[in-house]
């Protein structure tokens, strides 16, 4: 069950990086200057269904990120990210309709971003920028309701301390950007349960639609944005066991747009996965919105 | 009828405020194009522009995205180190390809340099 919030929410959580024009669902290579900060607000709504059990589980997640980027010199980055969530799951239990509910800051991710390699050339650059980050569990992970302690998925913060770490490449010229990344996130235990960990590989194409043709000036670009998310999740283990209705495979497809200026970025993409094998009774994904708002300053 | 002259002195006071007049309609700020590699969308232009807005005396710098050139406008007087924009342009993550001079600052006036 919680395998579904965690694969839905793993390229957003490593999107902490995301803070340049840049992919919507992951990090880029991108430089931040030199004691230059950028903000990221995003809202994101995930939904999660088609339970196969009696149980009809329908989760729903509505998220509110920020993201807050430092460039502590011109190839090392520092970024936060803070989601403040809700998190809703309705379900059937013996006839009856059942609603269980949180709201609350979740965990915080802490990332630090070193580019090790560059290529500059009139209009055009290609890097390379490894990743090591650490999720502190900053959200409430033992709330409860009036029937007992929430469930996992419910809770905005997992109690564990887990480490994130990858690499990012980004090719970007004046027409267009390519980034990709390749990452891993080990999770540790908390609570009696360890969540499976995630690897993932990342895709994405940003193509300028408007201006068709570049004048004097910094003119505002609007960009189409093609995303894939390939999320492989292990199971999870509850009690020193795997968890047969843990885990599973997803394959993302986020076309998106941006609209990007020299000051700020206003975004909108929708993941939808095109492929899921998931194990057991894993709830499915059935969508994750995203848009939002990125701000130099 | 009589020609009223100036006094030598006052004829002297007049022509030095007249050089200062004509000096400061004529002054010119110093201006430089910078060619720079790796710039390739608006939001990163951003960056650029506020390092190089920092670097002393600079009147105002404006981005060419599409042939990837900052002009550099210095204040009156003031001219710009290579080494300075160098360092701004790196400092925003980019390379500095070329550092061209397009006007030289005016002469007579008391030049500083850009640090």
């Amino acid at each position: 069950m919680k395998t579904v919030v965690k694969t839905g929410l793993a390229a957003w959580g490593l999107a902490a990086g995301t803070a340049w024009s840049a992919p919507i669902t992951f990090n880029t290579a991108l430089p931040v200057y030199e004691s230059g900060y950028v903000l990221r607000e995003q809202f994101v709504f995930m939904k999660n269904a088609d339970d196969p059990t009696s149980a009809k589980r329908d989760m729903e997640v509505t998220g509110l990120v920020s993201v807050l980027g430092y460039g502590v010199t011109r190839d090392f980055a520092l970024f936060g990210m803070l989601p403040y969530f809700d998190k809703r799951l309705d379900m059937t239990m013996g006839g009856q309709g059942l609603t269980r509910r949180r709201l609350g800051v979740g965990d915080l991710t802490l990332l630090g971003r070193y580019t090790v390699y560059e290529y500059n050339a009139l209009g055009r650059t290609f890097r390379i920028a490894p990743f090591l980050g650490v999720k502190a569990p900053t959200g409430d992970d033992n709330t409860r309701d009036g029937l007992r302690r929430l469930p996992p998925p419910v809770q905005p913060g997992s109690g564990s301390w887990d480490a994130l770490a990858g690499t990012v490449f980004t090719y970007q010229t004046l027409d267009f950007e390519i980034d990709s990344q390749l990452s891993y996130k080990a999770n540790r235990e908390a609570n009696g349960l360890q969540a499976g960990n995630v690897a993932e590989f990342d895709a994405s194409l940003q193509y300028r639609l408007w201006p068709r043709s570049l004048g004097n000036g910094v003119p505002a670009f609007v960009y189409g944005v093609l995303e894939a998310n390939l999320v492989y999740s292990a199971k999870d283990r509850v009690g020193g066991a795997d968890d047969p209705n843990s885990g599973g495979t997803t394959l993302f497809i986020t076309p998106g747009l941006q609209y990007v200026t020299k000051k700020w970025i206003v975004e909108a993409g929708v993941q939808v996965p095109a492929i899921q094998h998931l194990n057991g009774t894993t709830l499915k994904n059935n969508y994750v919105l995203s848009t939002g708002v990125r701000i130099n300053f | 009828m009589s020609f009223r002259t100036f006094p030598p002195r006052m004829a002297i006071a007049l022509g030095i405020v007249l050089i200062l007049v004509a000096t400061n309609v004529l002054a010119a700020p110093a201006t430089y194009q910078l060619y720079v590699d790796g710039l390739s969308c608006p939001f990163c232009a951003y960056g650029i522009e506020k390092k190089l807005g920092a670097v002393n005396g600079v009147q105002g710098v404006e981005t060419n995205i599409k042939d990837g050139t900052v002009i550099f406008i210095m204040k009156d007087g003031v001219t710009l180190d290579e080494a300075a924009a160098k360092q701004a342009v790196k400092e925003a993550g980019f390379s500095l390809r070329k550092f061209e001079q397009v006007r030289s600052a005016s002469p007579g006036t008391p030049e500083g340099r850009a640090k």
